[in-house]
């Protein structure tokens, strides 16, 4: 009997040691199949945010070699008394603010134009993506002659309606040239919004819609209470997204205006690239990059525990 | 006989090996380039290398086509990284900068024995020479001179070409009610319009920066009152040519690619422009066809820009096959069949319309100091727009592009203290 039991009780024992080695072999597979993600997030991600980090309190001038050294906090003051660095962060907020609402309400749009059951509606969704498709350099060399007050077809379309009364340099100007590039960008991201949101849209339950109907609710209404609810989620996913890809972005700006005229559209990202490869002070771009980055993580932190919040309770 | 056929074997297997060692590989030298590979010249060039290649069977020549705008920041970047090419076009402007970063080769051994020496412009080796080191080799010369429309000035009753700023004004208002299109046309952005500044300075008798006596570079404008009136005049007259309809309000925005399509599409009558038209002329032969060359307008004195577009030779790992390139470049085949008309050798003279009149502008030539100028071009491009777009008054403008000169050379290390 006691036999019986030492083997009983030994069982689970075994059991327990075999359970625990499959553990530990699932565990060293699992690290095996990471290792390779987490390699390319140190080596193409951590080491260069690093290295950004540290050459932001060096000295270092991309073609004077003996400019060498500590810097403390210079560069960051050299930043901070530019008097172009107020006005670049001023532009970085507008460029933003406006691409992602302007973005927000064409894709919402547009997911609710296509959200209808209409005919042709297949290649409508397919049609709407084609601005998202295109290369940003491609999208902002066409529009650039799009825009333009001497050949340009927005501008000859403009007049011809009775828009403007004469071509308009929009690129040019020094009031224009954020807003129009803004245009452009919005042009080109809010295919993004309406595929998310279509497929959002998709999955608020009809009946609801129904009920509400029955009770009295009109269209607005309905879209109100029961739609916008149902796209919370993703939306705020949406606009927080764009919101951090849209401050960073380089491309279309710097393809179109390359910050200019005076400097009129010069975002934080063009700022750093100018300090870099035209002043040639990369412990100035540096020192301006990480402020950058220090901004967008503070935007992704409210993000993550305003969520949390919510989730918890 | 056992050592025999083991050590035939051995060599059988070793032979191949060893051939192919002596049998060396054709060395490729990276070039990049600005061209439009759809102009002649380009075409012309792409010819010729082909040809050198064939009767160079150990050099392979890889180019890669940059555009200009692109091209500076991408050599910066290479540069840095120590991945610069054998050879590659670019910008007076960026001879200093080069230099500083030491990516440079010292050609002045190799031109010291090279027999064509004495045909190339004496003063385009010179503006490539830094501390007596000839850092790079002229590609061609872009000299400007005045493009002028002679039909629209013919119905604006305008008899001859304008000499001087005064009468390029008058010529210009006359030209826009006759005509009813804009007398001149600049380039307010890009890399031209520094070039266009500093050839209205240099007329006006002013340089950006002056070399002191220890070597240095200083911009002297606030020390100097009589430099800096003459300075605030340049901008004036930028000023004068908008308030009083000499060039289009949207000139301010013209990179070069507008002012050179603009102008040979009959936009406007004159243009301070070079040689390189002639390409433009044969895609535009109806509206280009009156189109003459006359020396620009003068303020002070007589100057334009004297634009040496270099080839920049890189410390290679082939030294000698770079320079055997470098220099086919310059030789009379070559120069004849890609730069008829804007050749650095003096006896390649061009034609009637597109060469000589260009080229005998030389003595007037005014090129920019052997400084890092990345951030003085912009801010020379930046000053254009303070009077044009901004409407700032030329004193000030004059005065901030002077600051901003010496915090620029303060920057790379190159100001003068004196």
């Amino acid at each position: 009997m006691a036999a019986v039991e030492h083997a009983v009780m030994a069982q689970p024992a075994s059991e327990s040691r075999r359970a625990a080695r499959r553990q530990d072999h699932v565990r060293r597979i699992a690290i095996l199949f990471l290792a390779p993600a987490a390699a390319f997030l140190l080596v193409l991600i951590a080491y260069p945010l690093c290295n950004v980090l540290w050459v932001s309190f060096r000295y270092a001038n991309l073609v004077d070699p003996t400019t060498t050294g500590f810097a403390g906090f210079d560069n960051y003051a050299t930043i901070l008394s530019d008097e172009e660095f107020a006005p670049a962060l001023w532009h970085t907020f507008t460029w933003t603010a406006f691409s992602v609402a302007g973005e927000y309400a064409l894709g919402l749009t547009a997911a609710i134009a296509l959200a209808q059951p209409i005919r042709g509606r297949a290649i409508f969704r397919g049609i709407v993506v084609v601005p998202w498709v295109i290369p940003i350099a491609i999208a902002g060399l066409n529009w650039i002659w799009l825009l333009n007050p001497d050949y340009g077809l927005i501008n000859a379309w403009m007049v011809r309606l009775g828009l403007i009364a004469h071509p308009r340099d929009w690129l040019g100007g020094i009031d224009t040239a954020l807003l129009a590039v803004t245009f452009v960008n919005v042009w080109r991201s809010f295919p993004f919004y309406t595929i998310s949101l279509l497929a959002a849209l998709q999955a608020v339950p009809r009946e609801l819609h129904e009920a509400a109907a029955m009770d009295g609710a009109g269209p607005i209404r309905r879209f109100f209470v029961i739609t916008m609810p149902h796209l919370k989620a993703v939306s705020l996913t949406l606009i927080f997204l764009h919101i951090i890809w849209t401050a960073i972005n380089f491309d279309f700006m710097w393809v179109m205006t390359a910050g200019g005229p005076l400097n009129s559209s010069q975002t934080m990202p063009v700022m750093i690239y100018k300090y870099a490869m035209q002043d040639h002070d990369v412990g100035a771009a540096c020192a301006l990059a990480s402020m950058s980055m220090g901004f967008m993580v503070t935007i992704f932190f409210a993000y993550y525990y305003g969520v949390r919040r919510k989730g918890a309770r | 006989m056992r050592l025999l056929k083991i050590g035939l074997l051995v060599g059988a297997l070793v032979a191949p090996l060893l051939a192919s060692a002596v049998r060396a590989e054709p060395v490729t030298l990276d070039f990049w380039v600005a061209w439009d590979p759809t102009q002649a010249d380009a075409k012309a060039a792409i010819g010729q290398i082909a040809e050198f290649e064939k009767t160079h069977p150990n050099i392979k020549i890889k180019t890669q086509t940059i555009a200009f705008d692109a091209l500076h920041d991408k050599l910066t970047a290479s540069v840095a990284a120590g991945q610069a090419p054998d050879l590659s076009w670019g910008l007076v402007e960026w001879l200093g900068e080069l230099n500083r970063m030491n990516a440079l080769a010292d050609l002045t051994p190799c031109a010291a024995k090279w027999p064509e020496r004495d045909n190339i412009y004496p003063n385009a080796l010179q503006a490539l020479t830094v501390d007596g080191k000839l850092l790079a080799l002229p590609n061609y010369l872009g000299l400007r001179g005045l493009l002028y429309h002679e039909g629209q000035l013919k119905q604006a009753g305008v008899a001859a070409p304008p000499k001087t700023w005064a009468e390029l004004i008058e010529a210009a208002q006359k030209i826009k009610q006759a005509t009813g299109k804009f007398g001149f046309g600049i380039a307010g952005r890009g890399v031209r319009s520094p070039q266009e500044l500093l050839m209205y300075l240099a007329q006006n008798d002013v340089e950006v920066a002056k070399r002191q006596s220890d070597g240095k570079y200083k911009n002297d404008w606030a020390d100097n009152p009589g430099e800096m009136k003459h300075a605030t005049e340049v901008f004036a007259f930028y000023r004068q040519m908008l308030d009083k309809n000499v060039i289009a309000p949207q000139a301010a925005g013209w990179g070069w690619e507008e002012e050179d399509t603009n102008f040979s599409l009959g936009q406007y009558a004159m243009v301070i422009d070079g040689a390189w038209m002639s390409g433009r002329a044969e895609q535009n032969p109806e509206s280009m066809k009156d189109v003459r060359v006359v020396p620009p307008p003068a303020g002070l004195k007589s100057a334009t820009f004297f634009e040496i577009n270099p080839f920049f030779v890189y410390k290679s790992k082939h030294p000698e096959e770079t320079w055997e390139f470098a220099s086919f470049m310059l030789s009379h085949a070559f120069q004849s069949a890609v730069n008829p008309n804007r050749s650095p050798r003096t006896d390649v003279q061009g034609d009637e319309i597109w060469g000589k009149p260009f080229t005998s502008l030389t003595p007037i030539g005014v090129s920019f100091p052997p400084v890092a100028l990345g951030s003085i071009t912009r801010d020379m491009e930046e000053s254009i727009g303070r009077v044009l777009l901004k409407n700032e008054e030329p004193a000030s403008v004059a005065a901030w592009l002077g600051k901003a000169v010496n915090k620029s050379l303060r920057q790379t290390g190159e100001i003068s203290t004196q």
